[in-house]
């Protein structure tokens, strides 16, 4: 788990293009929007994205990525459980 | 001045005329259907089209079938012909927005360029050649000019259309706008996830988001004392507007409707009205969940609770985007003579926090309306027409100053005035506008213009490409949204907007190397009025490898331009 959760967090400086940021720059368990990387509405649909390009997890409500994407160990539990690729 | 509309104009989902138009309204018919011409993959989506292909549309122009021409442009060919026929004359002024411009042939001849065949279509791309393409077939204009605020860009060529008759700068305006759909924002809008699966429902509880359409809407406006001396009917009179900006964020709304809230209390301060002498709104009522809450904000503080009939008629057209302003504006007019509040179909169920419309057809007199038109990175509008007339200032035009012009080219400065965290989604051309606005503004002591406004040829081409090869190599499937949202020719003026919190004026004119005196034109106009001392003007355009690529087949290139200018009023 905590090498696919480093995978996921470089994916994720990759699809937020954070340039001077680095896997250990993002706390597993802070929030990802609001405080901790203060990301917004682009940011979840750009994750919920990701999702779909790496994972094969399609989400038809853009409400559903609050709870997935509350931090980056929720979000790499949710694509463990619901991943198809 | 009294500014007369002595002609109106229009096409959409629902007519190619104003006739089919006044009777698709009154029979609440909505014209949003499943994709007859747009060749999507995305077929699931129902749109609002017009009911003709592009090949019948030249044939209704009149136009060789082999003369390229964007769809947009037919669009508004065959809404402006209309306007200036039953205006009954010639216009010196064409005024006319899109963001879309000539993007359908990009499209359907994307692979032509790929494999480096040259068509004429090229040039074409350009928003502001869309236009000249419109114009080329009416009659001969001494000054054109494409606003391109996203979905709010024909409600601004109205805007600047009015200030140049109130400042003499022009003596008949034909303004408004048109819009086609398109592969790339109909995949756009998709990625933002605010498309709704099933025919919209503004303002309703249930409501999932917005259906795309397309079309044109023009006026014809003059002074009054013009269309009295020829004799002309007078439809109505343009009485009052505003442009601001929301100040918030590139694609949401604020909670309050800031910026939507200043641009009715702007539009109804100049034509001296209260709120209670507007009898009908015609909202922007998108029906995502974001526009419709914020805007029923607005409207509560602005009406507080006694408001007037409202009714969004995109469960009618579709949101026809660019064309959106000119279209509405059309049917506040027909609205007016006939003496209806056009229904905001599809209606059931209300919610907390959003406005109740009317949901069919209402017949009652109306004096003055108030119609809305919002777009991307917060640019808001709102225009009063009127069935009285109401005196507006007039002056001659006055001289401004040129205080100070910033180009930073060395990206180490750049760097120290745009921080890493804000530049995160900004391509290098983006920064280093952003670097010399901040420059700009802090060594004039101007930090806060009263107008902004953005001068470009191409727009942001460089995420505009970005996002146009990734849906066509993937073939419309799992597309990023940030290329998207910054591909709007806006995106840099409401940027700057958005980084400094100013709810002013705010605007981008893309017309080829004309662009900046467009800009010029507008603040002129609007220093001359009295409306702003101040103003910010950013001259964009960004180097752009494969659309060089294409570009060169016709021995034409991109550039990097990045220049700010500060102006005030000669006092």
């Amino acid at each position: 788990m905590e090498q696919f959760i480093e995978q996921l967090k470089a994916q994720i400086i990759e699809a937020l293009n954070f340039e001077d940021m680095t896997p250990t720059d993002i706390d597993t368990d802070a929030p990802l929007f609001g405080e901790g990387l203060g990301l917004d509405s682009i940011d979840a649909l750009e994750l919920i994205m990701l999702l779909d390009r790496e994972y094969g997890i399609k989400l038809a409500d853009p409400k559903a990525g609050k709870a997935i994407f509350a931090s980056v160990r929720t979000m790499a539990e949710y694509i463990q459980a619901n991943r198809t690729k | 001045m009294r500014i007369a509309i002595t002609g109106i104009g229009v096409v959409s989902a629902i007519g190619l005329n104003c006739t089919e138009t006044l009777q698709a309204l009154l029979d609440e018919r909505s014209g949003i259907a499943a994709m007859r011409f747009l060749g999507s993959v995305h077929t699931e989506l129902p749109v609002g089209e017009v009911a003709l292909s592009d090949a019948e549309l030249k044939a209704r122009c009149g136009i060789a079938q082999e003369e390229p021409m964007p769809r947009t442009s037919l669009l508004g060919l065959l809404a402006a012909r209309e306007a200036m026929t039953m205006a009954g004359r010639e216009c010196d002024t064409f005024l006319s927005g899109t963001t879309v411009g000539g993007m359908d042939l990009t499209e359907q001849h994307w692979q032509d360029y790929e494999q480096g065949l040259a068509t004429e279509n090229i040039r074409l791309h350009e928003a502001g050649e869309s236009t000249k393409a419109i114009a080329k077939h009416l009659s001969p204009f001494s000054f054109i000019a494409t606003p391109s605020t996203a979905c709010s860009s024909a409600l601004n060529a109205i805007v600047l259309g009015a200030n140049m008759l109130r400042t003499g700068q022009a003596r008949a305006v034909l303004a408004g706008g048109a819009e086609s759909l398109s592969r790339f924002h109909l995949n756009g809008f998709n990625t933002l996830m605010i498309l709704d699966h099933q025919p919209c429902r503004p303002f309703d509880a249930t409501r999932a988001g917005l259906n795309l359409g397309e079309g044109a809407g023009y006026l014809v406006m003059e002074p009054e004392e013009d269309a009295v001396a020829r004799g002309a009917k007078i439809l109505g009179y343009v009485s009052g507007y505003a442009n601001t900006c929301d100040a918030y964020h590139q694609t949401a709304s604020s909670e309050n409707g800031e910026g939507a809230f200043l641009a009715m209390q702007g539009a109804l301060r100049m034509a001296g009205l209260r709120p209670a002498d507007i009898g009908y709104v015609n909202a922007h009522g998108t029906a995502t969940p974001n526009n419709d809450l914020s805007e029923s904000a607005a409207l509560r503080r602005l009406f507080g609770e006694t408001l007037p009939a409202i009714s969004s008629t995109k469960a009618f057209t579709g949101h026809t985007t660019s064309a959106s302003g000119g279209l509405e504006a059309v049917i506040c007019v027909l609205a007016m003579n006939k003496g209806f509040i056009p229904a905001n179909l599809h209606w059931s169920q209300g919610a907390e926090g959003l406005i109740q419309p009317v949901p069919h057809t209402l017949h009652l007199s109306l004096r003055h309306i108030l119609c809305n038109s919002f777009g991307f990175g917060g640019n808001e509008s709102s225009l009063v027409i009127s069935a009285d007339p109401i005196e507006l200032s007039e002056v001659k035009k006055t001289a401004m100053n040129e205080r100070i012009c910033v180009q930073i080219e060395d990206d180490t400065t750049v760097a120290t005035l745009v921080s890493s965290a804000e530049a995160r989604r900004m391509t290098p051309q983006m920064r280093r506008i952003v670097a010399a606005a901040r420059q700009a503004m802090q060594e004039s002591g101007i930090t806060q213009p009263d107008a902004i406004i953005c001068a470009t040829q191409w727009g942001c081409m460089l995420q505009s490409m970005r996002f146009l090869q990734d849906m066509m190599d993937s073939n419309e499937q799992q597309l990023k949204p940030t290329p998207f949202i910054q591909s709007t020719h806006n995106t840099i003026a409401s940027f700057i907007a958005i980084l400094t919190g100013n709810h002013g004026y705010n605007a981008t004119y893309s017309q080829g190397k004309d662009s900046k005196a467009c800009a010029l034109m507008d603040i002129e106009t609007q220093m001359s009025l009295g409306q702003i001392r101040s103003a910010l003007v950013l001259e964009f355009d960004e180097q752009v490898e494969v659309w060089d690529q294409v570009l060169q087949l016709i021995g034409d290139r991109t550039e990097n331009i990045a220049r700010v200018t500060v102006y005030t009023k000669n006092e």
